[in-house]
């Protein structure tokens, strides 16, 4: 009798600790319809589903000159720019990538600057198969935020269980500050058109 | 006979316990709630304040008569504008700030204010973790209302949620009012007033 109430007592203690457990540990409905990374390197030609993607370089600098309906702009900022010229290709349909986020190294999302208003290079990039095309995604973000980060591109912000690039920069060559080798005074946009 | 009255008192009170405490509850409750309440508290307006997703440090409020940082008046009109050094204080860019200031006590044109950036005059843009940058709000007026010297602007702040209750995702929820910072608004003449457009 004492036996089987003791063996009960264990039972139920351990169904009460074993729901709990699954509680705690469910996965959020956030996490559970997230992003699907897909990892690459630099060079290194990612594919996504609807997307292949190739990070050729990244350029750091303190101000950036564009062009703007004829008009020149100079544009400052508290960081970095880093202006990433990707080049792009659709995998089978012709469609358009329209996110980058830079992923600092703890986890820190910097999304695209909206501070240079429309430009044919920068997202959305309209893309075709068969047809490589150079896109730039523009960040601005602070120094501390470059060695270890990682670019994430994706076919649209909000896009739930579809893939996104992730190509880990750990390639940038940084100084013995941690700070970016060479960083530009000025870089033109419309120099290499 | 004495000791059956006893029990009767003690089934009533073992009985009742539960209705009591719930009664004494609801009517402390009801009591508190029925105190005036608390007025939002002044906030320093030359230190920072931390307003949910923001790091708020208001640096300066002018009555501009002409065009500020791009943002267009039609003719007869003024602007309030506050000039605001933002950080976000979350891990990833964003632009919720619109619903941060009210100017308390102004009749407004429009109940949201126009956003620049005051760097190059860019219209609400992101603002990205970590990076202060200083933004001006502008709120249209019409040409003959009257600004007090000193304006009050409401701040309200929203909580952070792990997870909200219909999907589980986390977000920003709730909007109180957390304080208020008083500002001393200095009316610039036409001439001077250009000097802060781009």
């Amino acid at each position: 009798m004492n036996i089987r109430a003791i063996g009960n007592l264990l039972i139920l203690a351990t169904t009460v600790a074993l729901s709990y457990g699954m509680q705690v540990s469910k996965p959020h409905y956030a996490e559970l319809t997230a992003p699907i990374p897909v990892d690459g390197a630099v060079h290194d030609t990612v594919r996504a589903r609807s997307f292949a993607v190739r990070l050729d370089r990244v350029v750091f600098a303190r101000t950036l000159k564009s062009d703007q309906f004829g008009q020149e702009k100079l544009l400052t900022t508290s960081g970095l720019w880093a202006v990433v010229t990707t080049s792009l290709t659709a995998t089978s349909t012709s469609t358009t990538v329209a996110d980058g986020t830079w992923q600092g190294p703890t986890g820190l999302r910097y999304h695209q600057s909206e501070r240079l208003g429309y430009r044919q290079d920068m997202p959305p990039h309209s893309i075709d198969p068969g047809l490589e095309r150079r896109g730039l995604f523009i960040f601005e973000m602070p120094p501390d935020q470059i060695p270890g980060a990682s670019l994430l591109v994706a076919a649209r912000r909000f896009g739930p269980l579809d893939a996104q690039a992730r190509i880990s920069l750990d390639a940038v060559p940084t100084g013995a500050d941690g700070q970016p080798a060479d960083v530009l005074p000025q870089y033109d946009l419309d120099a290499r058109l | 006979m004495f000791k059956t009255a006893r029990l009767k008192f003690q089934t009533w009170i073992t009985a009742g316990a539960g209705t009591i405490a719930a009664l004494f509850v609801a009517g402390l409750m009801g009591a508190f709630g029925a105190l005036p309440p608390h007025a939002p508290p002044q906030l320093p307006p030359d230190a920072g304040i931390d307003a949910g997703l923001w790091h708020l440090k208001p640096v300066r409020a002018y009555v501009s008569r002409a065009k500020v940082y791009g943002v267009p008046l039609k003719p007869g009109q003024k602007a309030l504008v506050l000039e605001v050094d933002l950080t976000n204080r979350t891990a990833q860019s964003d632009k919720a700030y619109f619903n941060v200031f009210t100017p308390d006590g102004l009749a407004l044109l429009d109940g949201l204010p126009m956003i620049a950036l005051t760097r190059d005059s860019t219209l609400t843009p992101e603002l990205h973790p970590g990076m202060t940058e200083r933004m001006a709000y502008v709120w249209p007026l019409a040409g003959d209302a009257i600004v007090p010297a000193n304006l009050s602007f409401g701040i309200i702040a929203e909580l952070f949620k792990p997870r909200d209750n219909l999907y589980g995702t986390p977000g920003w929820f709730n909007p109180t009012r957390l304080g208020t910072v008083t500002l001393p608004v200095v009316d610039l003449p036409v001439a001077d007033s250009r000097k802060g457009g781009s």
